[in-house]
């Protein structure tokens, strides 16, 4: 289907002054001459009016364009199922008391949450509850012109892999040689198999990817590091003062160690380690001009704890002057709940149908402004394969989201919004990250901690084996190759943020209440947030809806 | 105990005697780790006990307490002599305490379980946060064998030692009580528990708990939260902890309270909370449902809403008959291959009939042979059955005195088959079984389970006695030849309900329950229009006169459905149905019988008879119409499933062995010792050098260094000798067997790793038994040892073994599996044997107390003689052969069995053995059957700690056990005691085996006080005082006798010998089959089959490989070498060979094209057949690249 139709169309409307409803940009985008369509609403639009509004668009349609037949679209026909708000007939009134009182709080600046590190994302979000705000819905007034966003790293269509034996080395191989690179300026690398004869006492330097890590009876650290020679037994001694960090090794990533062979040169002893890692002198891009991305993720939509009331306040509040400067909405995956995730899912399903699910999910993006540029991954509930990278949803899906010209990537995606380079990675690895690594390195509660070991690392799902899967592709779609400003994932239903070496990582929340499996093993969810991020600053803003 | 008890007991203790001399002279001479048998015998429980647990003193002091105490109560006195060094002999409160709790769980466990050496690992004095002390039980897996209620008082028993020492209380910290709280939820996602706790009983409990419980990780699933604990070294479930918290300590509240209380010095006062099960449920309602989800009765959980509503709806808005609600928890889990025979208490499903048939009770189910067959052979003697009550799951038995299946034959008969030969003849012509016949269960059944009483069938022995009690001399008709009670003709029956006022007998009693009011008056319109016609067609001449012929009815499908669900047998053509026999039906039915005429109409039934049942269940009406009264007649029917096969097959390692002699990988993967004979790393290497890990022995004769349990050189008795692995010292084990290096403090090891000539062992032994290779195709060895000292056997047995054809368990034995069933009454005939061996075992009379002269006389199976499959006898055999030849090849005494065929092993000595434990009880061999499974009194069954639900466990012939087992050849790991004969009972005290056989009911016939308390569906407990169980022969002369049954069955293996599930080839054949048996089947929805196939085999499967692909390990196909993941060079790493997947996509796609026919096929839901297009595509996805497909994307769209 042809996407730019629609955009095309809200850039037309911005550019004359007027703003539009979605249903109202689509139903011009479906005629078969959209232009025409266009000119015709606008003529007949009353002058006063500011947004074109789905009748008024049938109207013009059907006056124009058919045999004069009104009863042809009925009202049923419009996009209003139970349970949810009807599209907006009368935006400028349509908040209405559901929002309450303009309350506490001086309402329409928030205090602002600055991502800086520790601690901020551990104390309670500092953010009031927009939805108090009860600021008045607004004409947004966006000039798509001025926005710019390109794309990376997608794989939607060009999965290769065929699960072949060659398709895994392949990908491994691709792993190491790009995480090698990084690490080869910094270490005089020596093959693993050159070592042996280099003799011992000699200093020596591997780049290997990390295929055992054990400790040895009396407490120090064997690390096997292989390269594609073969491997080679690193010994890290545990007195050394930074040992610890060996705790903080996955299976599978790449690091470079220096040290001395010993004397019959079978075993490194190393003095130091090194990780591919984000330079701490690294700068992050921003935009120009002073525009904000709302980041999100995990909607579930279809489970018994969505929670449609937060999201219809935060696309509310989509509406309202505080919002007035978010063009971009990017979700880092679970759109919905999915269909047999886990077993007798469907006895927690609000909507069974998962075809329904996606088309619940595309109606409640209705509800964000027209105007807003939507980006998204998939995540672990979402009807796509499961093993990682994951391509987008496949035709028949997209066909069910067109209501709103949202754009789906693989996951994981380098999505470049107006210079700001943000890397969306669903987040299914943090759970391991986190079960393996110490508390205080990456924990539920911390979860950009855990994001900041894969920054670290420069690779979104190190250990292969375990908790993760990985679908064998031509390359490591996984590896962090290039440094981004923003790392956003979700996945773990916990809100955190903080900078890694100037990178801002962001964990966004849920839009899902506590699960009952959530209350059984203790996690207690952050729901119904939304952060909001500065492009021209990155500074991050987090509303709650919830 | 009676004289000829007495006698039967000695004559096996004195066989057992003169097989042990020969034993002892036989392990004197050979290279046996000891010079003796290595399974004491055990007389009595307190020997048992001892001989486990190995602590002195505690038999003498078990049998002084026995007569004063219970068991429990014992249990907790010998604590006392623990704390006070009386019995024992440990310094440490540690060790007293581990003691005691040891024992308790060895005498509640009556000394046959390996719980108490294997379930607890140890005990341990620490530290509490405020500086005091407190005991912690380390629990293992293993203890799961000990039952809820030893693992709780094993709780008890610690703390009250606990008290008697004066250390503190455990006061557990915040985060350890979150922790058992996710934990045992964890453990009962992955492992699955008896009784799931609620988070807060879970944390109630650990909050309360004055001990702490901990124990060893079972799983590999880890908790989320809460952990990395101080305290808890795991972060995996304790499984061992886990299961004594909710099974023992929650589940069983009740019963320790009641020793609680005696105690002054331990004090639960917490317990009551438990028990009155306030904890968690105070929040809401809702809770409390839950709770009782989990719970025993968590059978009607399962029911769900629209059942569960709809029965209830109904008791308010109508009268109705008794009913069990229906429970569908044994639906869980459906196996694919494995057939639904009914949904929960539909009808067409089994009927349940009371009664105990002669190979009953005990956790089993009787069903008509005719039956099995029908079910297209599913069901044979002893595969194992779900069930919907009273238990869950039993084990079946054919009993052809009850009924049989009634089915639709495709030419439109509709016939009950009461003959197993008919069933076969007619199966390939069934096209629906409308009935699938009666199902027996005995008494005891629901006295073991506490399950209510459910509405009894109406059966012959109740119509009995309610016809003696209208006032019939049902004794006179009995004796009476031309009478036959049980089938009598229409006429007779309709004679006596009239003469005598009685309700009309069973066999002409109808499923008008079944029917509704609306279709009998269908049917009754129907016989209304009827005639009465030869069955050649024609019309009775005069209508008057419609003795002769059979009835006609207008063909309509109401009154073919009525008359199918009644079950009445008749014939239906095209326009027309005919019913022969048709009298007593039509009788029922209101109608004048010569007139065909009735003077009733629905309007004139009474409200209740119109309304019963909101109007589905006739009996009120029919009642009201009838000129006698009519019963219902299967108001119960119990559904089921498929379970377990049974089985019957040698216990051989995997891969089999034959001598536990190691031999590394010389010997190739099916570890030849010839192969390893001949085998050299190098061309020049010699050839058959091994280098393996093996015993260091020293000779305590003369000092000779060996690594053989005996001296090469003196045949001397060798001891372990312990070398620090890094100076080479000789470290002296201490008591508790642990041997430290005092300068390095590392453990020292008793094994070594040295070259073995294994050519020179192999030709050796060959010469020494004067074998040569030609008698057998090969010898299998071991890859290593898995005993702590690493003792090999003398490798001579395991060439003769090859010779016979007979493998080696781990333990050195040889085994034979079999599903148990129970017996109490056999014939000579059945058992392949003659009355006069049966004489010659001291068989003397039948069970009337005639004597015993013919060979279809019932005798009465004394406790400890077992039946042995037609398998189990040919592998003895070999067994036999294989001890002989041992004995004169290698020991060089006289053969001991010398049986040339089968029946000779009539009298011989066996052990019975069950896994999970570790005592043996001695059986004796009196015959043979061909089914699948080993029959022995319940009674040695229980000694074992089996029942019969399916359960299987191992025979082994007497001489082999003495012979070969040595406990020097167990594994050193959790669980390497279990399933050893550590000791045997040579006779069993019927008060010390598992109190579940004492529940059987043993009577000739049941009264009719307790037919109509299963109309109250009264508590099994009301009625006990009419019937009789074994429990109150307890402790008397009858208590090895009098095992009465109400039921005789011709033939003990009658049905299939063997269930399709075992003959039918490929899981899709096994599957196909399920499915269209279940389109067969009347009670069986075939989409809820198909649904559970789905979910339950084919998307796990699926998913599984899916996943399992994603993250898989690599193999080296050359050398065999697995990596966790492919190497960056792509070669092995070890030999350069070629590497390759272990999870192919055929694994991950094998079944989803199977899956989604099924589901289109059998119409299910739209959620799963979009699961399995979602699983589908995922599984495109992975395996097809995108830049070269065959087609478009949207051709599989």
């Amino acid at each position: 289907m042809p996407l730019e139709t629609p955009a095309r169309i809200v850039k037309q409307l911005a550019r004359r002054g007027y703003n539009a409803e979605r249903e109202a940009v689509t139903l011009l985008a479906d005629e078969p001459d959209s232009d025409a369509a266009l000119e015709r609403a606008l003529e007949t639009l009353p002058d006063d009016a500011l947004k074109l509004t789905t009748d008024h668009v049938r109207e013009s349609i059907e006056t124009e364009g058919r045999d004069g037949d009104g009863s042809e679209i009925p009202d049923g026909d419009r996009s209003t199922r139970d349970g949810h708000r009807p599209v907006d007939e009368n935006p400028p009134t349509s908040t209405g008391d559901d929002d309450g009182s303009p309350a506490d709080a001086g309402s329409g600046s928030p205090p602002e949450t600055k991502g800086s590190g520790e601690g901020v994302a551990a104390a309670t979000p500092t953010a009031t509850a927009a939805a108090d705000g009860a600021a008045e819905p607004i004409s947004r007034n966006t000039d798509p012109s001025k926005r710019s966003i390109t794309v990376e790293n997608d794989m939607t269509g060009q999965s290769t892999g065929t699960g072949e034996y060659g398709d895994f080395v392949k990908v491994f191989r691709d792993r190491y040689e790009k995480l090698s690179k990084q690490l080869r300026g910094r270490v005089n690398h020596r093959p693993t198999d050159a070592l042996e004869s280099m003799g011992g006492g000699s200093d020596a330097a591997i780049v290997g990817m990390v295929s055992d890590v054990r400790s040895t009876a009396s407490g120090h650290w064997l690390v096997e590091l292989e390269d594609t020679n073969g491997t080679f037994p690193c010994l890290i001694m545990k007195d050394r003062k930074w040992a610890d960090q060996v705790q903080e090794l996955l299976f599978d990533e790449v690091i470079a160690v220096e040290g001395t062979l010993a004397d019959d040169a079978g075993i490194l002893f190393v003095d130091s380690m090194h990780f591919p890692d984000v330079p701490r002198t690294f700068k992050p891009s921003t935009a120009d001009r002073h525009v904000q991305a709302a980041l999100i993720s995990d909607v579930h939509v279809g489970s018994q704890e969505f929670m449609e009331d937060a999201w219809h306040r935060f696309a509310d509040w989509l509406h309202t002057e505080e919002a007035a400067r978010i063009e971009y909405l990017l979700i880092a995956g679970d759109m919905v709940e999915g269909v047999g995730v886990y077993p007798d899912q469907d006895e927690e399903l609000d909507v069974v149908d998962i075809f329904d699910q996606y088309r619940a999910f595309s109606e409640y993006l209705k509800e964000v402004p027209g105007d807003i540029e939507i980006r998204m991954i998939p995540g672990n509930h979402d009807a796509v394969r499961l093993a990682e990278p994951q391509p987008a949803f496949d035709e028949e899906l997209r066909d069910i989201m067109t209501a709103h010209d949202a754009q789906v990537h693989s996951n994981p995606a380098m999505v470049t919004v107006e210079g700001v380079t943000i890397l969306m990675y669903h987040g299914v690895s943090l759970d391991e990250v986190i079960a393996e690594l110490p508390d205080d390195k990456a924990s539920y509660d911390e979860p950009h901690k855990a994001m900041y070991q894969l920054l670290k690392k420069r690779h979104v799902a190190p250990q292969y084996g375990g908790h993760t899967r990985l679908a064998p592709e031509d390359r490591d779609y996984l590896v962090i190759e290039d440094v981004p400003d923003v790392f956003h994932t979700g996945h773990v239903h916990k809100l955190g943020w903080g900078k890694y070496h100037n990178v801002l990582a962001l964990n966004s929340g849920c839009w899902q209440s506590q699960t009952d499996f959530q209350k059984s093993v203790n996690i207690d969810p952050d729901s119904g947030y939304a952060p909001i991020l500065d492009l021209d600053t990155l500074d991050m803003t987090v509303r709650k809806f919830s | 105990m009676r004289e000829a008890d007495e006698q039967y007991f000695e004559r096996l203790e004195s066989d057992l005697d003169d097989a042990f001399e020969v034993a002892k002279a036989a392990r004197e001479r050979g290279g046996d780790p000891t010079k003796d048998v290595e399974i004491p015998t055990a007389r009595d429980m307190a020997d048992r006990v001892e001989n486990i647990l190995g602590i002195e003193g505690v038999a003498a002091r078990v049998r002084e307490l026995e007569g004063e105490m219970s068991r429990e109560e014992a249990a907790l006195e010998l604590v006392e002599d623990f704390v006070e060094g009386e019995v024992g002999d440990y310094d440490s409160d540690a060790g007293k305490i581990e003691g005691a709790v040891r024992t308790a769980v060895a005498l509640l466990t009556e000394g046959v379980v390996a719980a108490p050496i294997e379930g607890i690992d140890r005990v341990e004095v620490l530290d509490n946060d405020d500086g005091t002390q407190f005991v912690n039980v380390y629990y293992a897996g293993p203890i799961r064998s000990a039952g809820g209620t030893a693992q709780a008082l094993s709780v008890l028993v610690a703390d009250y030692a606990r008290a008697l020492l004066g250390i503190d209380q455990y006061k557990a910290r915040d985060e350890e009580i979150n922790r058992y709280a996710e934990e045992i939820d964890l453990y009962d996602k992955e492992t699955g528990l008896q009784y799931s706790p609620k988070e807060k009983e879970s944390k109630f409990i650990a909050e309360n708990m004055p001990i702490m419980l901990d124990g060893e990780a079972t799983g590999d699933e880890e908790v989320s939260g809460f952990r990395d604990l101080d305290r808890v070294d795991t972060n995996s479930a304790r499984g061992g902890m886990c299961l004594v918290a909710a099974e023992g300590i929650a589940l069983k509240a009740p019963k320790i309270q009641r020793y609680t209380r005696n105690l002054d010095e331990v004090d639960w006062p917490w317990l009551q909370d438990l028990i009155d099960g306030t904890i968690g449920k105070d929040d809401d309602g809702d809770d409390e449902a839950d709770g009782e989800d989990g719970d025993a009765a968590d059978g009607e959980e399962a029911e769900g809403g629209e059942a569960g509503d709809e029965t209830e709806d109904d008791a308010d808005d109508y009268p109705t008959s008794p009913r069990v609600d229906p429970a569908k928890k044994y639906l869980r889990d459906l196996i694919a291959g494995r057939p639904v025979f009914s949904h929960p208490s539909n009808a067409g499903g089994f009927r349940l009939r009371y009664g105990r048939s002669r190979n009953h009770g005990f956790a089993t189910a009787g069903v008509h042979p005719a039956t099995m067959h029908l079910v297209d052979d599913f069901l044979a003697t002893g595969t194992q059955i779900k069930t919907e009550r009273p238990g869950k799951a039993a084990g079946v038995v054919p009993v052809d005195s009850i009924e049989g299946p009634t089915v639709r034959l495709a030419n439109g008969d509709v016939r009950r088959i009461d003959d197993p030969e008919e069933a076969l003849e007619v199966r390939n012509g069934v096209e629906k079984i409308l009935d699938l016949g009666e199902y027996l269960v005995n008494y005891g059944e629901f006295v073991e389970n506490n399950h209510p009483l459910a509405p009894a069938s109406y059966t012959v022995e109740w119509w009995r006695q309610e016809f003696e009690a209208a006032g019939a001399d049902v004794q006179a008709m009995a004796d009476d030849v031309h009478v036959d009670l049980a089938d009598p003709s229409a006429d007779e029956a309709m004679e006596w309900a009239r003469e005598y006022d009685a309700p009309i007998h069973p066999e002409y009693t109808y499923c008008w329950h079944d029917v509704s009011v609306g279709e009998v008056n269908a049917l009754a319109t129907a016989v209304e229009n009827a005639r009465v016609a030869q069955t050649d067609g024609a019309v009775a001449a005069d209508p008057a006169s419609t003795q002769g012929g059979d009835l006609v009815l207008p063909r309509s499908e109401t009154v073919r459905k009525a008359l199918e669900h009644l079950l009445a047998e008749h014939t239906q053509r095209e326009d027309d149905l005919v019913v022969p026999d048709w009298r007593p039906l039509v009788a029922t039915l209101g109608f004048d019988l010569d007139s065909l005429d009735r003077d009733w109409t629905v309007g004139d039934l009474s409200e209740r008879a119109r309304n019963y049942d909101g109007g589905d269940n006739a009996i009120e009406a029919i009642n009201e119409v009838a000129p006698f009264e009519v019963r219902e007649r299967a108001p119960t029917r119990i559904g089921n499933r498929m379970g377990r096969p049974e089985k019957s097959e040698s216990r051989d390692l995997s891969p089999a062995v034959h001598t536990l002699f190691p031999i590394d990988e010389a010997g190739g993967a099916q570890r030849s010792v010839s192969d390893a004979a001949s085998h050299a790393e190098e061309m020049n290497d010699r050839q058959g050098i091994v280098d393996v890990e093996i015993a260091r022995q020293r000779c305590t004769d003369c000092g000779e260094e060996t690594f053989r349990a005996r001296c090469p050189d003196c045949n001397g008795l060798t001891d372990a000798v312990y070398e620090c692995p890094d100076c080479d010292r000789e470290v002296e084990p201490d008591e508790a067997g642990m041997a430290e290096c005092p300068s390095c403090e590392t453990g020292a090891y008793p094994t070594q790793y040295t070259e073995i000539d294994v050519g020179e062992e192999f030709r050796n032994a060959l010469e020494s038994v004067g074998e040569r290779e030609t008698a057998f195709d090969i010898v299998k060895g071991v890859e290593g040892l898995m005993s702590a000292e690493k003792v090999p056997e003398p490798m001579e047995k395991g060439i003769l073994r090859a010779k016979h054809d007979v493998t080696a368990f781990k333990d050195g034995t040889v085994r034979y599996d079999m599903t148990d069933l129970p017996v109490t009454a056999v014939r000579a005939t059945e058992l392949d044997v003659t009355v006069d061996q049966l004489q010659s075992l001291g068989y003397e009379t039948d069970v009337h107390g005639d004597p015993l002269r013919h060979d279809d006389q019932l005798v009465e199976l004394k406790v400890q003689d077992v039946v042995l499959s037609d398998g189990a006898a040919e592998h003895m055999l070999k067994t036999a052969d294989f001890v002989d030849d041992l004995l004169a090849q290698y020991y060089g005494l006289e053969p001991f069995y010398d049986l040339d065929d089968r029946e000779e092993l009539v009298g011989e000595l066996v052990f019975g053995m069950a896994p999970h434990t570790s005592a043996a009880t001695v059986g004796r061999v009196i015959g043979f059957t061909t089914a699948a499974v080993g029959y022995a009194h319940p009674y040695f069954h229980a000694a074992k700690r089996r029942n019969c639900d399916g359960d299987e466990d191992c025979v082994m012939l007497l001489m082999d056990g003495l012979l070969n087992f040595s406990k020097s050849f167990l594994p050193d790991k959790r669980g390497g005691k279990m399933d050893a004969p550590l000791v045997m009972s040579s006779r069993i005290d019927p008060s010390e085996i598992d109190d579940e056989a004492h529940n059987m009911d043993i009577m000739w016939e049941y009264p009719k006080e307790f037919y109509e308390a299963t109309r109250e569906m009264a508590d099994p407990g009301e009625v006990e005082d009419v019937m009789k169980i074994a429990e109150e022969t307890l402790g008397t002369d009858r208590e090895y006798t009098d095992f009465a049954h109400t039921h005789d069955t011709s033939n003990l293996a009658a049905g299939p010998d063997l269930s399709a599930y075992k003959t039918l080839g490929s899981m899709t054949d096994k599957m196909d089959a399920q499915l269209a048996l279940s389109r067969k089947l009347r009670a069986v929805d075939e989409t809820d089959v198909a649904e559970r196939i789905i979910e339950y085999h084919f998307m796990p499967d699926i998913i599984g490989n899916l996943r399992a692909f994603s993250r898989q390990e690599t193999r080296c196909l050359d050398c065999g070498e697995k990596y966790r993941r492919m190497p960056l060079s792509g070669e092995c790493r070890e030999c350069g060979g070629r590497v390759n997947l272990t999870v192919h996509e055929g694994s991950v796609t094998k079944y989803i094209d199977t899956a989604t026919e099924v589901a289109h096929e059998f119409g299910c839901r739209e959620y799963t057949k979009q699961r399995l297009e979602i699983l589908e595509r995922s599984i495109e996805r992975v395996f097809e690249n995108d830049h070269n497909k065959q087609s478009g994307i949207a051709d599989f769209m």
